[in-house]
């Protein structure tokens, strides 16, 4: 326990440490775009590294998810809702639409999330490696397809209703939205360490992963856990969703390809299967980007981040926080 | 050694099929048909018809259907009916040179088309031109603006077959003079004394951007910084929060709506500094659709899309007298897009050449493909078309390039928001000097 | 009768190679008088059609080449069109008006299939001793840089203009090829996949090809058994790129232009499919859902649209057939991994590996699952 509590205090200090070299390298204003955009990551980020945690398996169709959840946070705020694109002044409405548009998305991606477990992966949960692989790759073209099918392939505008105010921090003008995003995501990511940690659901997670067929024989429940799993990664994925939609503005169907690649990309580098470190690897690629952009190098921003992936499973293909998993075959 | 002769055998049975099956020509996709007796003879249109891009291809076909009716109505061309031969560029959504390729050498394989309309995007028009060159087949776009397609010593690369027949046309102003008018636009009219040019790394995008740098720059202003951000972008705020710390007086889109520049535009509204200083844009910018068209820049950047100005490398205000407007907007139901009028004008160059080649009796589908090719480019040839009196000079450029000026009204079109037209300016045939 | 076929069968059997090559002639010889017949003379002229098969080849190289890195070694490599891209642009470089450089077709063929490989044992040797999944990834990253670097570095690739005036083949009697006439091209194309055809078949029965079929079955016991995985992997992988740079040169030459654009994530995926399709670890099933998932998405969805489209049904009039090509993929995916993981086509030996599996998933046999509880250790 004691040595435990040493490596969340160190963790904690080196995470500061880096909050502040980024601070100082980028400046107040690129330094909110980076927690911001490292918010979405993260997000999405630990989706992938929840998954693969407890079946292994790279979900390629998380990223999609991902989008999806941007194009129904969209619905729910245009059909439903029936709000139009501008600020909602009043402080009170502006966050009880935020609440619903929020756990609605949650809801509604958690459980086609949960539906995707269900008719695409368990059935080969027993096959080969690259069968649920392929299949996942599969599932991505689908949703792909089905919204550019009912969206059309063009970039749809999401409702502004969040006012872009800006107020006086760290010494420079800072959007409450993305504060507000920032606030959500750590939030959504206690939650998550929380539940993980401390439930009856999220020991049996963490069992599930350990060891599958011990997990079984002491009684967990292991189609309810992956299905649980399958709901939580989908949900954060549909929250991320939210946010970017509400920040970016603008959402298109081919959005999660390159979003899921980057969060992937987070989760291996914070060592995957590592919630804690899948957030922070979503916060340092969310850094490489913004200084790629900030130097003048945003074209060869792709060609980094990717570069950095091939060079961490290369030297490290445990991560920045993994365990040191050994070659594994 | 069994090899070759098993290879030789193959090709020698196969060259064999070739042989006596060359009669055979397929029937393609018609969809204007005529009533009229005698021969047919086609025009092709390769734009992109489907997906983001819709509102590109669309409209310039439908200028092309148009001018066919009207042509086959008035019994233009003696004994023969005009059809039309549609191809669509675009795969999953967006142009594609491949899928161009293909369309191409679909056309040309139909022996009735005698001349193509398109395409759109200059990167679709690298990959073509080899394939119609070699197969004698005129293409006139309406759109493409990147120089290399008709400059000399470039072009020379896309003409392996045929180097000195030119087969490419085109009525848009090339990027050699959208970008500089665009910079001599918002150094002079807009007075901007420094620019931010953000580019989206494609052909059209980078091409215009870098001639409206060196313009900019020749008339005294400053580009404070360029950026090229790939299609794939979610976010772009990180790029103008570096921009803004040279406080430029304007920004410069170089590219296209549907490959990031309206995302663009509203996410670089909401970083300080950007607030309400003027965008300009390239026609890929200035789409002319009015907020609520799908995909259009107004409808992608909303609120933010105020003060946006952009040119379009064509002729906003036809001669007087002409109906078009109205015979389009009766035909179709809606109103003429950005290239509808320069679809029409072309496929009204091609319908001159098949006249000049009946009336000299060419002799079959080949000779009067080959003589509406050299009848376009004949030195001292004029087409009279619904976007004024015309010709094309020894590279293929028109002679009389035009520049339309337009920015954007959020009040416009019942408060959806729309272009409006601000001025129109003649330039000199860019290949003259 | 039957007999005579029987001596024909073990004939083939004897003489593979021969039998590869006659098969290969054939198909070349029919294929352009089945389009003479209709309903396909009423969908385009034969000139077209031999074109069109000339392209279909280009993907069936891609196929048959990422079949041995997916199919035979069991190396899921999503970054394949990487190799395309790279064959592409050393054909584009050494035979093109932009370098000046006129080195002919043929030698450039070779090149260009060296230069592929050449990245890949660059990419795989660092990076093949990662498991599976991770490897797929990093060949995913791989297929997304390679292309970013063409286009950004135009200073010695013109960027996103691409390379244009790549040189055409030339042979001594027929001349230079044409644009305007695909047939040249299609008979090389005949050519340069029986000759694949015939080295993959004997690979595959080589010892090469036995040390692929252990790993993919089991890398643990092939490693025990002597295998030496990574040497073998490495080569599985040099061998599918420098199939991958035959067809970029074939393709830069027949397209006269090499630009980025031409090589993104979705000529991977859709080699993958074909791959998948096809039956993985079976050349012939390979090279049949290629030419199949080809002539669907170039041909048939443009004839459903003009069908549709003639016909004035309401809702059906609309669709655009072309833009749902990626949905065909991903049914085809996911469906073939549900129902028929082995592919329409499968290879004997992978038939048994999948549905060996799913009869003794449960017990202890030497499954999936099972030797993944070994190596996790």
């Amino acid at each position: 326990m004691r040595t435990d509590g040493r490596r969340v205090l160190r963790i904690t200090a080196s995470v500061a440490g880096a909050l502040l070299v980024a601070y100082v390298v980028l400046g107040v204003q690129q330094f909110q775009n980076f927690l911001t955009l490292g918010a979405i990551y993260a997000l999405v980020a630990l989706g992938y590294t929840m998954v693969y945690g407890i079946i292994e398996l790279i979900n390629f169709a998380h990223g999609d998810v991902f989008m999806v959840g941007a194009f129904a946070s969209m619905w729910i705020m245009t059909v439903p809702l029936g709000l139009a694109d501008r600020p909602i002044e009043d402080p009170i409405r502006l966050a009880g639409v935020l609440l619903i548009v929020v756990v609605a998305t949650m809801l509604l991606m958690g459980t086609i999330g949960v539906i995707i477990e269900r008719f695409a992966y368990r059935p080969l949960r027993h096959a080969p490696r690259l069968a649920p692989l392929i299949t996942a790759i599969g599932v991505s073209f689908i949703l792909q397809n089905i919204i550019q099918a009912v969206f059309s392939p063009s970039p749809i505008g999401v409702p502004q209703v969040f006012p872009r105010v800006k107020i006086d921090l760290l010494g420079g003008s800072i959007g409450v939205l993305n504060i507000f995003m920032v606030i959500v995501a750590l939030a959504l990511m206690l939650g998550l360490q929380l539940f993980v940690g401390r439930t009856r659901l999220g020991r049996a997670m963490r069992s599930t992963a350990q060891d599958r067929q011990a997990a079984e024989l002491m009684g967990v429940d292991i189609n309810q856990t992956i299905a649980i799993t399958f709901l939580i990664a989908a949900a954060l994925a549909g929250a991320a969703g939210v946010i970017q939609g509400l920040y970016f503005g603008s959402i298109q169907f081919n959005l999660g390809f390159f979003a899921g690649l980057k969060a992937f990309t987070a989760a291996v580098l914070g060592g995957i299967g590592n919630t804690t470190g899948a957030a922070i690897g979503g916060f340092v690629i969310a850094f490489i980007e913004v200084l790629a952009a900030q130097l003048g190098f945003s074209r060869w921003s792709e060609v980094a981040v990717f570069t950095v992936l091939i060079l961490v499973l290369v030297f490290r293909p445990s991560g920045i926080l993994g365990q040191a998993l050994g070659e594994r075959a | 050694m069994r090899l070759t002769k098993i290879g030789a055998l193959a090709a020698a049975s196969i060259l064999a099929f070739a042989a006596c099956s060359t009669t055979g020509t397929a029937p393609g996709g018609s969809a204007a048909g005529g009533g009229g007796t005698g021969k047919t003879v086609k025009i092709g249109t390769e734009l992109p018809m489907s997906g983001a891009e819709t509102a590109n291809g669309e409209p310039t076909a439908n200028g092309v259907k148009l001018a066919i009716k009207q042509s086959n109505a008035k019994g233009e061309v003696p004994g023969y009916t005009l059809d039309i031969n549609v191809q669509d560029d675009a795969v999953n959504g967006a142009h594609d040179p491949q899928q161009g390729a293909t369309n191409m050498h679909t056309l040309e394989a139909d022996t009735s088309v005698v001349g193509v309309v398109g395409p759109f995007n200059s990167n679709v028009a690298q990959a073509e031109i080899p394939i119609s060159n070699a197969g004698g087949l005129l293409q006139c776009s309406p759109a493409n603006t990147n120089t290399s397609l008709t400059y000399p010593p470039d072009a020379a690369q896309y003409r392996p077959n045929n180097p000195d027949k030119i087969n490419y046309i085109r009525l848009a102003a090339p990027d050699s003079i959208q970008g500089p008018a665009g910079a001599d636009y918002v150094f002079n009219d807009l007075k901007a004394q420094s620019v931010y040019i953000l580019d989206d790394t494609e052909t059209f995008g980078v091409g215009v951007g870098d001639s409206f740098a060196a313009q900019f720059k020749k008339d005294g202003g400053t580009v404070t910084k360029r950026d090229s951000a790939p299609k794939s972008t979610t976010d772009y705020t990180p790029l103008f929060t570096a921009a803004a710390a040279a406080k430029p007086a304007a920004v410069y889109l170089a590219g296209t709506t549907p490959t990031g520049m309206g995302l663009a535009l509203k996410q670089g509204r909401t970083v300080a500094g950007f607030e309400s200083i003027p965008f300009m844009g390239p026609d890929g910018v200035a789409d002319l659709g009015p907020g609520g068209t799908t995909g259009a820049t107004i409808t992608v950047a909303g609120a933010a899309a105020h003060d946006v100005f952009g040119t379009v490398a064509g002729i906003h205000d036809l001669p007087s007298g002409s109906t078009f407007v109205d015979d389009y907007t009766k035909e179709f139901g809606k109103a003429p897009g950005a290239y509808s009028a320069a679809g029409y004008a072309c496929a009204q160059v091609i319908i001159a050449g098949i006249k000049a080649a009946v009336a000299a009796s060419a002799a079959d589908m080949a000779a009067t493909r080959e003589g509406v090719r050299s009848n376009s480019i004949k030195a001292g040839n004029k087409f009279d078309t619904v976007v004024g009196s015309i010709s094309f000079d020894k590279n293929g450029d028109i002679t009389t390039p035009f520049m339309s000026f337009y920015k954007t009204d959020l009040t416009a079109s019942g408060g959806k928001g729309d272009w409006v037209y601000v001025k129109q300016q003649a330039f000199t045939d860019p290949n003259a000097q | 009768m039957r007999s005579s076929l029987a001596a024909v069968v073990a004939l083939a059997r004897r003489h593979r190679s021969l039998t590869i090559l006659i098969g290969w002639a054939l198909v070349g010889a029919l294929l352009p008088m089945i389009v003479l017949i209709p309903p396909f003379s009423t969908f385009q002229g034969q000139g077209l059609w031999i074109g069109g098969f000339a392209n279909a080849g280009v993907f069936i190289l891609l196929a048959l080449g990422l079949n041995i890195v997916v199919g035979q070694a069991g190396l899921l490599d999503l970054g394949y069109a990487a190799f395309f891209a790279i064959g592409s642009y050393a054909y584009a470089f050494g035979a093109s008006s932009f370098t000046g450089l006129h080195v002919p077709f043929w030698p450039m063929l070779l090149i260009g299939a060296l230069a592929a490989a050449t990245f890949g044992v660059l990419l795989g040797a660092p990076t093949l001793r990662l498991r599976g999944d991770y490897l797929a990834i990093v060949t995913l990253g791989f297929g997304e840089i390679v292309p970013a670097v063409f286009l950004n570095a135009d200073k010695y690739t013109r960027g996103t203009n691409g390379i244009g005036g790549v040189a055409q083949p030339e042979l001594p009697i027929i001349g230079k090829f044409t644009f305007s006439d695909s047939l040249p091209f299609y008979v090389t194309m005949v050519v340069i996949l029986a000759l694949v055809m015939v080295f993959i078949y004997r690979l595959q029965e080589s010892r090469l090809g036995r040390a692929w079929q252990a790993i993919r079955e089991d890398e643990l016991a092939a490693s025990s058994a002597g295998v030496n995985t990574i040497t073998t992997k490495l080569l599985a992988f040099a061998l599918g790129a420098s199939t991958a740079g035959f067809a970029g040169v074939f393709n830069a030459s027949k397209l006269g232009i090499v630009s980025p654009d031409q090589f993104g994530f979705a000529v991977s995926f859709t080699v993958l499919a074909m791959v998948v399709l096809g039956g993985m670890g079976n050349a012939w099933g390979v090279a049949v859902g290629a030419f199949t998932l080809y002539m669907i998405q170039s041909v048939l969805l443009k004839q459903l649209n003009q069908f549709f489209g003639g016909l004035h049904i309401p809702v059906l009039q609309n669709i655009d057939f072309v833009q749902y090509q990626f949905l065909l993929y991903g049914l085809a995916l996911v469906g073939m991994m549900l129902l028929r993981p082995e592919g329409l086509f499968p290879s004997r030996r992978r038939q048994q590996e999948l549905h060996g599996d799913a009869d003794t998933v449960d017990g202890a046999g030497p499954t999936a699952e099972t030797s993944d509880a070994l190596a996790d250790r």
